[in-house]
């Protein structure tokens, strides 16, 4: 059998409607974001989780760097930040999300005169979407995991002359040194929950003494609310996608991670998930494919390579396949709600936090993705290893291992970045690729 | 070379064989951990030898089927090293470092080695914060209860602190060793350097601390022994020891290195734990503290600039200039070298990056640098002094 690289150019996925709607709703977050110091409003900048809901119960204008580096790949703009990065002297080989948000950070440095004078001042490298990020009245670091993370937000708090304060919350790695260490519970993760929370009590007087105001919890649980709603909604319309063929892909759920990761917690994006989750009902009603014809199903581990969204959901499509799931996607933003108190959410959000895709580690992790293959029935898993992001990427071989033994589903590995183009190799995606489903195919014929 | 250095090589060349030998002609047992902060005297007060695990100088054969080769060395080779059974004689691996390539790396060892009980207690990264200290307490208390339970022993006070005072004596023994190169006291290479700060990582420290008195006690007043090279300083290679074959070309070239942040160097014995009161504060300062000793890039420090400090260390010990060695893939290095950079051509201070692989590729490259470098930092003559 030979999978012909012609074929996969002429086909197209077929996008959910829905999605229009979430880019109106995220270029409106961003238009709002750019007003936000015209409006007096106080800037947080943050990496990391999701602890935007805290930043808009205090009226806060929150900045997620992921998502701006995020943005400006997914508009061919990071050009301008990451060179002014390499500018300044940062490393190729360094977390293309960082270098593109401290690039950022360079380029917006002008409302922080003092520590100009590291900035290429008269460079084209200023204009564009980068340099209207408005520059942070203060830096919360939230990072799971990744010590990258957290060195990123060190260099944002002395990129800006350490004029802007910092508050750290150090996360936790949920590793599991004893037999009771499950997923989500047992004696060290309780520890760690309660570890986080009380940072997160910290963070909010943190935020208090900022704005001056007491904190308004009701505001909170009100965001919570909303934010569980969508996010529960999120996960029905998800597991719709059992249905063969599968009714929505990985990338349509890329693409609607915003909503659910730092987009403003209000009915908005409940209406925007109810309205995704009847698209995809009536898709499965009418057997309406993602992929125009689906004969593989497979699973994406690694982060998102952002400047290809469109592309990858077309490469796939065009090999008759469909990407139903992946660990970015549907192992984090706010995937366990059941246990979102909205009385008091601070210890669900810390949990939400903690089983994120990178903040459990290997043997747990692999569980869920089994868990995900089988539900959804895939017949295949791509690893595409984010060069610069190691903490994606690391646990690919275990992963390719633990599914491999399990299910004996094959991989497809290869390198790539979440927003830097210049490590993905197209010829080596598609010959690794090609590979893997002349290996799902030789399987089916041995169980026939 | 003194008979007791030699001993010291040996060790540091193989430390695996080493500790393995150790074992067999004690019968004791052995707890590999991870660099660069965790506290062995917790696992020496446990009667077990602690053994910072080391990257090989090994091609990567087996571990590349483990791990993505855009990794640093040292955690490569530690994949390595678990996947061919090289770690065969350690019990049990307990670490509490932060680094996401450690972490990355401890996670596939742990994979790696399914009968040997890898045990991660995290030491907060943030130096700073109100909870700092509660929460360094609490994650040795739970290191002290892996340790027992583990090994099947019980770890008193009294144990900590006879282990803190062995290991004080053993910094403090390295330490003055330091005072007596930079003084022109005592000729001893860094890579003789490096042989003891390795050494002391893998070897019983009892037996260290004696070999390290015979070397200690057997220097003589002396003339200056710089011999006319250009005194330089060291910074950076964190968790992988340099190649001594660097180290060694560097001082071939004309320089005398007098001083260095290395990890296999002065990071390593840079600060003592206070002997008295309860002994796991004295830890838990201990490990908040080292940012004062040697600013290590994978902490959060707000109030220490590694860049600032860095060009005073230069200063006080006399060196002309400054050579950074940055394994490649490190990223705490990677993100804090720009400043570094700048300090450095702010001040005028003559500085030198060289890029280090596992495979160790290009010396001959390295050494026409050096070269030019020492060439310049001479002609340059005292660097511009560091107001402090
Ligand atoms: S390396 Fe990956 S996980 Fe770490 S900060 Fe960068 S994007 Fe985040
Ligand atoms: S600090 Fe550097 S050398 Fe150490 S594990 Fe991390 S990347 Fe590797």
């Amino acid at each position: 059998m030979n999978i012909a690289v012609a074929d996969q150019q002429i086909k197209r996925a077929n996008r959910l409607k829905a999605t229009k709607l979430n880019n109106r709703m995220v270029t409106d977050y961003w238009d709002d974001l750019f007003k936000a110091k015209e409006e007096g409003r106080l800037v947080c900048w943050y990496e990391g989780v999701a602890i935007n809901p805290i930043l808009q119960a205090a009226d806060i204008a929150w900045c997620h760097g992921e998502a701006m580096s995020a943005l400006l790949a997914a508009r061919n703009e990071e050009g301008p930040a990451q060179e002014a990065a390499e500018e300044f002297g940062y490393d190729r080989e360094l977390c293309s999300y960082a270098r593109t948000h401290i690039g950022c950070g360079v380029l917006t440095q002008n409302s922080t005169p003092e520590s100009v004078s590291d900035l290429p001042r008269d460079s084209e490298v200023r204009k564009g979407l980068a340099a209207r990020v408005p520059a942070p009245d203060m830096i919360i670091s939230a990072y799971p995991f990744c010590s990258t993370g957290q060195q990123w937000d060190d260099m944002l708090y002395r990129q800006f002359g350490k004029k802007v304060p910092i508050f750290n919350i150090s996360l936790p790695w949920i590793w599991g040194n004893k037999p009771s260490a499950k997923y989500m519970s047992g004696p060290e993760y309780r520890e760690a929950v309660a570890f986080l929370v009380q940072q997160l009590r910290e963070c909010i007087t943190f935020i208090e003494g900022i704005t001056g105001k007491k904190f308004d919890h009701d505001r909170l649980r009100e965001i919570m609310g909303y934010i569980k709603r969508a996010a529960e909604i999120k996960v029905e319309a998800m597991r719709l996608c059992k249905a063969k063929p599968s009714p929505a892909s990985f990338f349509e759920w890329t693409n609607s991670i915003a909503p659910v990761n730092f987009l403003p917690g209000g009915p908005d994006i409940v209406n925007y998930f109810e309205i995704k989750k009847a698209e995809i009902q009536e898709r499965v009603d009418n057997g309406v494919g993602s992929a125009p014809v689906e004969k593989y199903r497979l699973f994406w581990d690694g982060i998102m390579n952002w400047n290809k969204i469109g592309w990858l959901a077309d490469k796939f499509a065009g090999y008759d396949s469909c990407i139903v799931a992946g660990r970015y996607t549907h192992m984090g933003f706010w995937h366990e709600t059941e246990v979102i108190d909205l009385d008091d959410p601070l210890d669900g959000m810390a949990q939400n936090y903690l089983t994120c895709p990178i903040s459990i580690s290997a043997p747990q992790m692999v569980d869920k993705i089994v868990e995900h293959c089988e539900y959804y029935e895939l017949d295949g898993l791509i690893l595409h290893g984010a060069r610069t992001c190691r903490a994606f990427s690391y646990p690919q071989f275990l992963i390719a291992e633990g599914v491999g033994k399990r299910l004996g589903l094959p991989v497809a590995m290869f390198e790539g970045d979440m927003v830097d183009e210049s490590f993905y190799k197209d010829e080596l995606v598609n010959s690794r690729v090609e590979a893997m489903l002349e290996q799902i195919e030789a399987r089916r014929a041995r169980s026939m | 070379m003194h008979p007791a250095l030699g001993v010291l090589a040996e060790a540091a060349r193989r430390p695996n064989d080493h500790a393995r030998r150790w074992k067999a002609k004690t019968g004791r047992k052995v707890v590999g951990s991870f660099p660069m902060h965790f506290p062995a005297e917790v696992v020496h007060a446990s009667g077990a030898m602690p053994v910072v695990l080391q990257e090989s100088d090994d091609p990567i054969t087996v571990g590349g089927a483990g791990m993505y080769p855009f990794f640093c060395g040292y955690t490569r080779s530690v994949v390595d090293q678990a996947s061919k059974g090289d770690f065969d004689y350690v019990d049990a691996i307990m670490f509490g470092d932060h680094c996401v390539q450690i972490l990355s790396a401890a996670d596939i060892v742990r994979n790696r080695l399914p009968e040997t009980q890898v045990g991660f207690y995290q030491l907060i990264p943030s130096l700073r914060d109100k909870w700092s200290l509660e929460n360094s307490m609490r994650a040795l208390d739970r290191l002290i209860e892996g340790i027992e339970e583990t090994l099947g022993v019980t770890i008193t006070e009294d144990d900590l602190r006879a282990s803190i005072r062995e290991f004080n004596e053993n910094r403090q023994l390295i330490r003055r060793l330091y005072e007596l190169r930079r003084t022109g006291a005592i000729r001893l290479r860094a890579s003789h350097m490096q042989h003891i700060v390795k050494s002391s990582m893998v070897m019983d420290k009892a037996e260290h601390n004696a070999l390290l008195r015979q070397i200690v006690d057997s220097v003589e007043p002396g003339a200056d022994t710089l011999g006319g090279g250009l005194p330089v300083y060291v910074s950076g290679h964190l968790c992988q020891a340099p190649k001594p074959a660097v180290l060694d070309m560097i001082e071939d070239c004309g320089a005398v290195i007098v001083d260095d942040d290395l990890y296999h160097g002065y990071r390593y014995i840079s600060m003592d734990m206070d002997e008295t009161g309860d002994p796991v504060k004295a830890i838990a300062n201990w490990y908040l503290n080292r940012n004062f000793g040697a600013p290590c890039p994978t902490r959060l420090d707000p109030g220490i600039d590694w860049d600032g400090w860095l060009l005073k260390a230069v200063d006080a010990c006399g060196a002309k200039g400054m050579i950074v060695l940055m394994a490649k893939f490190c990223e705490p290095h990677y993100f804090y070298y720009p400043r570094i950079r700048k300090a450095f051509q702010v001040a005028d201070v003559p500085h030198l990056l060289i890029e280090t692989e596992h495979e160790m590729l290009g010396l001959e490259n390295m050494r026409t640098k050096v070269e030019t470098f020492v060439e310049v930092a001479r002609r340059r003559g005292t660097p511009q002094r560091i107001a402090s």
